[in-house]
């Protein structure tokens, strides 16, 4: 059970799309900053191989700037 | 300003002089003038950074370690204005920079034409010197960690086509990944191999930097006092005789 | 119990990325959410003293149900404002390394067998004991740190000053800053700087001796870049032997010959007064001159005494005595330039501008040790720039608590609490305060740390209890100290946390609780006092260091020495301590202030901090407002004539290279801790010898080729580092000691500064093989 958080930068004022985008992925969990332009990103998946498509189809949102890793458990 | 090593001249600082108060007016008014003039330059100069003169100083041989060019990343710290320090306006992202690079450190591509829009050529250290804000870019600049390095061409090219002459099956390393700070919050080691990448500031502080790599603290000007390379991934262990 | 362990991952997640947002986005709130609100993932943050150098860092430990897991500075601390070192912000994981002890040992038919730890005290105070018994009481010792918790030096000297009756007491401090407490006591009387780390924040020029701040103090060094990078005129001068880290921050490093910072100092007073830039007025008013023997010898041979001697001389004599140090011929033995030393002596004599010197071991790992801190306090005292902000005189220690265990509870051969063991008067108060018999305080100092080691090579004491120190790696002149104690009928006792080299020769291993596992308080350099409440549970068996010797104590008959209930010992020690400091001159601050503020500087008087002593404007026991030098009875600092002597080992045509030791910014002392913390093991993972390319070239040697070091006491291979981190001038080699597989103390000479005692770590000399 894969488990990783991360902190999302979103592009330019795309937060709040960046917020909707994730919210519609399945194993995805967002915890929005309310007061500075960053999110947490929880990602929990039954399997590595679900976790790999699921970080690359996160990395393809055209409102994600970059993520940077804070935490990850994999067994 | 500068003191060559072990060549100290031994003038203090300079006497107060006693010019009579007319010449005072007109030596203020000069004052003035010469001020309006430099303003401009001067706010100009204060958020670009200009550390080619100081780094083209750097011994270019090849070195194992970041403190044998440290002096002169020490004065470039010393000289960049917390203006330029504390920029952030940038649009560059991770995958965009990787985007410029085969693997991680390896020269980037020059993603952009070499001539303006009125075709005039560009020379690259002009810009990537210095940082600071590009008109002809409409964005700031990053910086070259290397300035001393000028014939550019060498190991950065232009990308023409992207069809293939024969497809080729090399595949790149996983780029070094982000916030592996041991603890939570405590200072991530460095991720990079450092030749030709030592001057911290070059990459990781002011408005051309990329996001996620940019230092929340950058007015700390010792960087290796908390971020230290990894040179080896084995843990301690005792050998006792 | 799938769902629970997931749960628990989950929120240790978010954790880590609130955490990892907070750092960077100070002051960030997520709506509806409170990471700390999170059962099982909130951090407490509580304040503590770093556990590593004398800098005496501030830090907030964050601790997660029984775990430390994470660190941030204080920013409430005055020492370092929030910022660390690379050290200060993995430091909590040196309590998790996986081969902690855990348990006690006892060696049985030559393997270390677990034993629970009160047979093991058992038998500590029954072999104590039996040697007392058989062989007298100087036959046991305790050989102590600078990173002992003030309360564990208290009770040590309690025990075996006060109540055994041997000062049979030492600590690791003696080869760490034993040349500085003699060169403060030579000079004025009283151990200890007189300013404090705001110096940094107010000095236009700083000289640093011998120093490499960059990598050893980095946070103060961090402190003075930034003071240059606010203020266009701050210079930072580099006096070095090698060419260091520091160096390249430098405005200008000058490399001097080694040991030559002697006549370099004393040239610059003779360019002081030859310029007319002495303070007359101050110089008049507040300073007296002195002379001592010279020729004083170097301590190789056991048994070695001296005993200095003082006689009054006047200013004239200071004169005459300087005219063998004229710029020009301090060149000759120096290697600066009389220009240099010139340009030096201005920047010190311009009254316009506030110095600060700082130094640590390059002047104090000397064989005249006390000269040249007396020579630098010359400096100050001729152009009366001392005890005011930003002119300052400044040693700097290199353990937590070298300041606050060893010099201030004085826990070294000829010490007490307060004062010495050879005057009545202090002997008078320790037994009165300690409840003991006046007459079982003996007046005669035993053994100093190379003679202590000597006597147990010899046989004259067979009884060694060490703590907090790794001397099977730092003495000088290993094998035969190393030899000594593995000799038949010696009893070794180890408190440790990890096996080191000294718990390998141990025949009791006692294991300790570490930091924040125990409440304690440390001392840094600038007479701070900083307190630290216990944070996470011990484990297994582990048990703090004072208590351990309280326990023995009381198994030796001291229960009424020793009286102190567990949950409060550590405060009823600090007040029985502090009775021996109750003046202006060293009052500390009260139990219950320490446990809320980030440190309190003694003299601590009516609720206020002493900044600079010695200066009427800040310090209370001062006769007036001005400058009163009050640690010597004429009330005036003393001004020593202190000559060039060579080392006590010089290169030769046998061995024709200087060899150089000290440490590296990620690895402390012995490495026991920092080795174990990963980030700082993959950062330096082994030792090795710094080569000038030139004598590489001629060697034939390149980066990372094996060379044999080789001295007339022993040899090692290691690998060569060749323009790396620092840069040995042409005849000088350096090597890190942090190694415990590649000790370099196999080869240096235990040659050691015949004031302090002190040995030197910075000059032998040493040939070098290609292998």
């Amino acid at each position: 059970m894969p488990i990783f958080s991360f902190i999302a930068y979103p592009e330019n004022s795309m937060k709040d799309q960046l917020i909707k985008d994730l919210s519609l992925i399945q194993y995805c969990e967002v915890k929005p900053s309310d007061n500075k332009d960053v999110l947490i990103l929880l990602t929990d998946t039954p399997d590595e191989e679900t976790n790999k498509n699921l970080i690359n189809k996160i990395k393809d949102l055209p409102s994600l700037q970059s993520l940077s890793m804070t935490f990850g458990h994999t067994d | 300003m500068e003191r060559p090593e072990n060549n100290a001249d031994h003038k203090l600082d300079s006497q107060p002089n006693n010019k009579s108060e007319k010449k005072l007016g007109k030596i203020l008014l000069f004052f003035v003038v010469i001020g309006v003039i430099a303003l401009p330059i001067i706010i100009f100069q204060a958020f670009s950074v200009k550390t080619g003169e100081v780094m083209a100083k750097m011994n270019t041989d090849p070195v194992s370690d970041f403190d044998h060019n440290a002096k002169q990343l020490f004065k470039v710290y010393d000289r960049t204005t917390s203006a330029y320090m504390e920029g952030a306006s940038t649009s560059r992202t991770l995958d965009y920079y990787y985007s410029l690079r085969q693997y991680p450190g390896s020269p980037p591509f020059l993603p952009h034409d070499l001539v303006d829009e009125k075709g005039v050529e560009l020379v690259c250290l002009s810009c990537h010197e210095r940082g600071g804000f590009a008109r002809t870019m409409n964005k700031f600049t990053p910086v070259t960690p290397h300035p001393q390095y000028t014939y550019c061409g060498q190991c950065h090219l232009k990308e023409v086509t992207k069809t293939l002459f024969k497809v080729n099956e090399w595949v790149s390393v996983q780029t070094p990944i982000l916030g592996r700070s041991a603890l939570a919050g405590s200072p991530p080691p460095i991720a990079h191999q450092l030749q030709m990448r030592e001057n911290c500031i070059a990459c990781h502080v002011g408005p051309g930097t990329v996001v996620p790599i940019r230092v929340e603290h950058p007015m700390r000007g010792n960087c290796r006092q908390c971020h230290v390379p990894e040179q080896v991934k084995e843990l301690f262990t005792r050998n006792p005789k | 119990m799938t769902i629970t362990r997931r749960d628990f991952i989950r929120s240790m997640a978010l954790k880590s990325a609130a955490v990892a947002a907070a750092t960077m986005f100070p002051g960030i709130s997520f709506a509806g959410w409170k990471p700390t609100d999170l059962p099982a993932g909130s951090i407490q943050w509580n304040k503590t003293p770093c556990r590593f150098c004398g800098t005496g860092c501030g830090l907030l430990v964050g601790v997660s149900g029984d775990r430390a897991v994470a660190v941030k500075g204080d920013p409430k601390c005055s020492v370092n404002k929030g910022l660390c070192c690379v050290k200060g912000y993995h430091s909590v994981q040196i309590l998790y390394g996986k081969d902690r002890f855990k348990t006690a040992y006892v060696k049985k038919n030559g393997k270390m067998v677990p034993t629970p730890i009160e047979d093991a005290l058992d038998l500590v105070a029954q072999k104590m004991k039996e040697f007392i018994k058989e062989k007298g009481k100087d036959a046991v010792a305790m050989y102590g740190s600078g990173q002992w918790s003030i309360p564990d030096g208290y009770v040590s000297s309690k025990l075996f000053k006060g109540c055994i009756g041997t000062n049979n007491l030492e600590a690791n401090a003696r080869l760490c800053m034993a040349s500085a407490v003699t060169g403060c006591l030579t000079t004025f009387g009283l151990d200890e700087p007189m300013g404090c780390y705001e110096d940094i924040d107010n000095a236009d020029v700083f000289v640093t001796w011998g120093n490499n701040m960059a990598e050893m103090h980095p946070v103060l060094f961090s402190r003075m870049l930034a003071n240059r990078k606010s203020k266009t005129h701050v210079k930072i001068i580099d006096l070095t032997t090698r060419s260091t880290r520091s160096s390249q921050a430098a405005d200008i490093s000058f490399i001097f010959n080694p040991q030559s910072d002697l006549a370099l100092a004393n040239a610059i007073c003779y360019e002081i007064i030859n310029n007319g830039w002495v303070n007359e007025d101050f110089v008049s008013k507040h300073v007296s001159f002195h002379k001592g023997k010279t020729n004083i010898g170097y301590g190789i041979q056991d048994h070695f005494k001296f005993k200095d001697k003082a006689e009054t001389v006047d200013f004239e004599a200071l004169k005459t005595f300087l005219e063998d140090y004229t710029p020009e011929l301090a060149e000759k033995i120096s290697g600066v330039s009389a220009k240099n030393i010139k340009y030096l002596a201005a920047l010190y004599g311009d009254p316009e501008k506030k110095v600060t010197s700082f130094w640590t071991m390059g002047m104090n790992q000397h064989t005249r040790g006390t000269w040249i801190n007396n020579l630098v306090y010359n400096i100050h005292l001729l152009t009366g720039k001392i005890s005011t902000p930003g002119n300052s005189p400044f040693s700097l220690t290199g353990q937590p608590s070298a300041c606050g265990t060893v010099r201030e509870v004085g826990t070294l051969t000829h010490k007490l609490p307060h004062g010495v063991v050879m005057k009545e008067g202090a002997r008078k108060m320790a037994a009165k305060i300690w409840g003991v018999p006046e007459t079982n305080i003996d007046p005669k100092p035993t053994y100093h740390t190379v003679e202590m080691f000597r006597a147990l090579d010899r046989g004259d004491l067979t009884f060694m209890w060490i703590q907090v120190t790794n001397p099977m790696v730092t003495m000088p002149k290993l094998k035969r100290y190393r030899d000594g104690a593995k000799k038949d009928g010696r009893f070794i006792v180890v408190s440790e946390i990890y096996p080191t080299p000294t718990s390998d020769v141990a025949d009791v291993i006692l294991p300790s609780a570490l930091w924040v596992e125990r409440e304690g308080f440390f001392g840094n350099s600038e007479r701070r006092t900083q307190h630290n409440a216990q944070l996470v549970p011990r484990p297994g068996e582990t048990m703090c260091n004072t208590w351990q010797i309280i326990q023995v104590a009381r198994r030796l008959g001291f229960e009424k020495q020793f009286p102190w209930s567990q949950e409060t010992y550590i405060e009823d020690i600090w007040n029985e301590y502090i009775q021996f400091h109750d003046t202006p001159k060293h009052r500390m601050a009260p139990y219950k202030e320490l446990t809320q503020r980030s440190g309190i500087q003694w003299p601590y008087v009516e609720g206020k901090e002493t900044r600079w002593r010695y200066n009427g404007k800040y310090d209370p026991a001062c006769r007036d407002d001005t400058f009163d030098f009050y640690g010597k009875p004429d009330h005036r600092a003393w001004i020593w004539l202190r000559p060039y002597e060579p080392a006590a080992e010089s290169p030769d045509r046998e061995y024709p290279f200087w060899l150089n030791t000290g440490r590296v910014l990620e690895h402390w002392h012995t490495g026991s801790m920092t080795r174990r913390i990963p980030i700082l093991h993959k950062a330096v993972p082994e030792s090795y010898v710094e080569i000038n390319p030139k004598d590489a070239m001629s060697l034939g040697v390149v980066e990372g080729s094996k060379v044999k070091i080789s001295s007339r006491r022993g040899s090692l291979i290691m690998k060569a580092s060749i323009n790396g981190r620092g840069n040995p001038p042409m005849g000088m080699v350096f090597v890190p000691f942090f190694d415990e597989s590649l000790l370099i103390n196999e080869v240096t000479l235990d040659a050691f500064c015949p004031i302090s005692k002190q040995p030197d770590y910075k000059k032998c000399a040493v040939k070098l093989e290609k292998v």
